[in-house]
């Protein structure tokens, strides 16, 4: 599966690419903001997004959102640091399908994106 | 985990200047909407990395960051207090990151989650303003310790000084003694340098009370306008370290007793020479002499004769006696006490004076006279049976001559009846070993703890700057507060007046 990894943390990026490919899947892309999710997302039309929700000029909301605009059937895991559970139900609002807890363990990132791979 | 260590490091460093930079925005103007966002962000993303790394601790000081920033977050404005401890809890991070690069052990963060959660509950965390100075790109942090060692190093320099300026009078090669004075001079503007280094504006413990007196004159439902002024004049650090707790109790005095529903208090500083006075002061309704009379006398402290001809002027010696402080508080006077003998002793023991004034109806006004430092002290040297000493000048009123059978002896006690009060003796040559069999005294006037005393010595030699150095073995006895070299080069002990008593 073709995946689009959104973060602002280059380490953040690095570590979730290293666990998706050892999970068999291929980062075609990654970007470090919001706006850039959603640029990103028009040129590479990834599988699926694993986006940060805090970031530089636009939030991972947002990008959802716009993401969602131009795909409605985008397939977004929310990938978020604890403490933001608020913002992480305002996404699945928003249309992210499903969300990961940071620190992430492997396993529940790779069962989540088989779980919206089967929907 | 290994190899993303490099990027964890790497990043957070970035984010270091980051936060640093839009701090900094923020000091400037704290409705910095952008700069609270970006600041609130970094602490999240640091927060994410760090659990991802297994930092348990770090990712908690984050975390509990970015909850003391979501208010200001969703406000778009933050608190400068806010803004100086965020400085404080970057300084921790920059300290975490480099003791990762080093491979060192991980600060432990106890200090800053402790701070954290004082800052979370609104209550103020103290030296911020200094700690975040110190980080500023021109100036540089150095342990006290190696302050210290400088210090100890100059004030022997000093000691070698006198020696050589007396040294090179008593050879008297003119050529000898131009170089020796020059040195002299070069090594007292060495030994004023230093001594700068150590010096700490007085922000360092006023910027604490503000909120304090805030906090406590709303919890007590009162009115009050505090004031500082001169909060930038420097002082030494020994000083610094041991102010906050007297002008606790003068400030608390002042807004339980001084103030009653509304009023001003002001905390004022100005250097005079090489001492500072620091004041507290009320617009209350003054100490009232009447009360202080009954209380007193009631209290044992004097008796109802000494009561009548109590004055305005000995309301101190009377408020700082510890019977007095401890009253209980059953009228508007009676708290007034608490804590000033405390004062009034941490006073003596820094070398100074601690002062009064009052009037019905106006106000009172605390004062404390200090020295800028307590590594030199102008002192008097004397001598007893041969021997020499020094008394530090701040205990000091006057001296004169008295013949020994001008003394007069009352209950075992030696009293000298000088202008119109009768002064009671000490000897100290009993007390330290040394009495001699001349008859002509000189007596030195002190005063100290409200007391007047007369200190029976054989004569007075010079009055000096001298270098006070601690002693462990002096430590235990009561006698001595330090000792000093003199300009011969032999030692010469420091009297402590108060062990005398």
């Amino acid at each position: 599966m073709r995946i689009l990894v959104v973060d602002d943390a280059m380490f953040m990026r690095r570590m979730l690419s290293d666990i998706l490919e050892k999970g068999g899947h291929t980062v075609c892309g990654e970007a470090s903001t919001g706006k850039e999710a959603v640029e990103r997302y028009q040129e590479l039309k990834p599988d699926l997004v694993t986006m940060d929700i805090i970031m530089p000029d636009m939030s991972g909301i947002e990008a959802v959102k716009e993401i969602k605009k131009f795909d409605p059937d985008a397939k977004i895991l929310m990938v978020s640091a604890m403490g933001q559970q608020a913002l992480v139900l305002e996404a699945v609002q928003a249309g992210a399908i499903d969300y990961v807890v940071k620190p992430f363990q492997p396993s529940r990132v790779l069962e989540s994106i088989e779980r919206l791979v089967k929907k | 985990m290994e190899n993303y260590l490099d990027l964890f490091i790497s990043e957070v460093e970035t984010y270091i200047e980051t936060l640093n930079k839009n701090l900094l925005k923020l000091e400037k103007n704290h409705e910095d909407r952008e700069a609270v966002l970006e600041v609130f962000r970094i602490f999240h993303t640091i927060k994410g990395m760090s659990q991802a790394m297994g930092y348990d601790t770090l990712g908690q000081i984050t975390h509990r960051l970015e909850d003391l920033i979501s208010a200001p977050k969703e406000e778009g404005r933050i608190n400068p207090e806010l803004v100086d401890f965020l400085f404080l809890a970057v300084d921790y991070l920059t300290d975490f990151i480099h003791a990762l690069k080093e491979k060192k052990e991980l600060p432990s963060g106890t200090e800053i989650l402790e701070h954290i959660e004082k800052v979370a509950r609104g209550e103020m965390v103290e030296t911020l303003r200094e700690r975040h100075r110190a980080r500023s790109i021109n100036e540089i942090r150095i342990k006290t310790e190696k302050l210290d060692r400088l210090f100890n190093l100059t004030n022997e320099l000093m000691i070698q000084r006198s020696r050589l300026l007396h040294i090179s009078q008593e050879i008297g090669n003119s050529e000898l003694t131009t170089v020796v004075e020059t040195s002299a001079r070069f090594i007292s503007a060495l030994q004023d340098e230093v001594m700068r280094l150590r010096m700490l504006p007085l922000s360092t413990v006023f910027d604490f009370f503000p909120r304090l007196i805030r906090d406590e004159a709303k919890r007590q439902g009162k009115r009050v306008n505090f004031e500082i002024v001169g909060a930038d004049i420097e002082v030494d650090r020994s000083i610094i370290d041991v102010l906050k707790e007297p002008l606790l109790h003068l400030l608390r005095n002042a807004l339980d007793h001084g103030i009653e529903k509304k009023g001003e208090i002001t905390l004022t500083a100005v250097r005079e020479r090489e001492r500072i006075r620091i004041s507290v002061a009320d617009n209350g309704q003054g100490i009232d002499l009447a009360e202080v009379r009954e209380k007193a006398v009631e209290k044992h402290i004097i008796t109802p004769q000494e009561a009548q001809e109590l004055q305005e002027k000995d309301i101190l010696r009377i408020i700082i006696h510890p019977d007095f402080s401890t009253t209980e508080k059953v009228s508007t006077i009676s708290g007034r006490g608490i804590g000033l003998d405390v004062v009034s002793a941490i006073v003596d023991k820094l070398g100074g004076r601690f002062e009064l004034s009052t009037k019905k109806g106006e106000g009172t006004c605390f004062t404390l006279d200090l020295p800028l430092s307590l590594a030199i002290v102008r002192a008097m040297i004397f001598s007893l049976d041969g021997h020499r000493f020094a008394l530090p000048l701040n205990y000091i009123q006057e001296t004169f001559y008295a013949e020994e059978t001008s003394f007069q002896t009352v209950y075992h006690r030696e009293l000298y009846p000088f202008r119109d009060e009768i002064l009671p003796l000490i000897r100290p040559g009993d007390y330290l070993n040394c009495t001699s069999n001349r008859t002509r005294k000189s007596i030195i006037v002190l005063q100290y703890q409200g007391r007047r005393r007369g200190f029976v010595t054989d004569e007075i030699i010079d009055e000096e700057e001298i270098v006070v150095k601690k002693l462990d073995a002096l430590a235990s006895s009561p006698y001595y507060s330090g000792c000093s070299i003199y300009a011969d080069g032999k030692p010469i002990l420091i009297l402590d007046p108060r062990g005398f008593e």
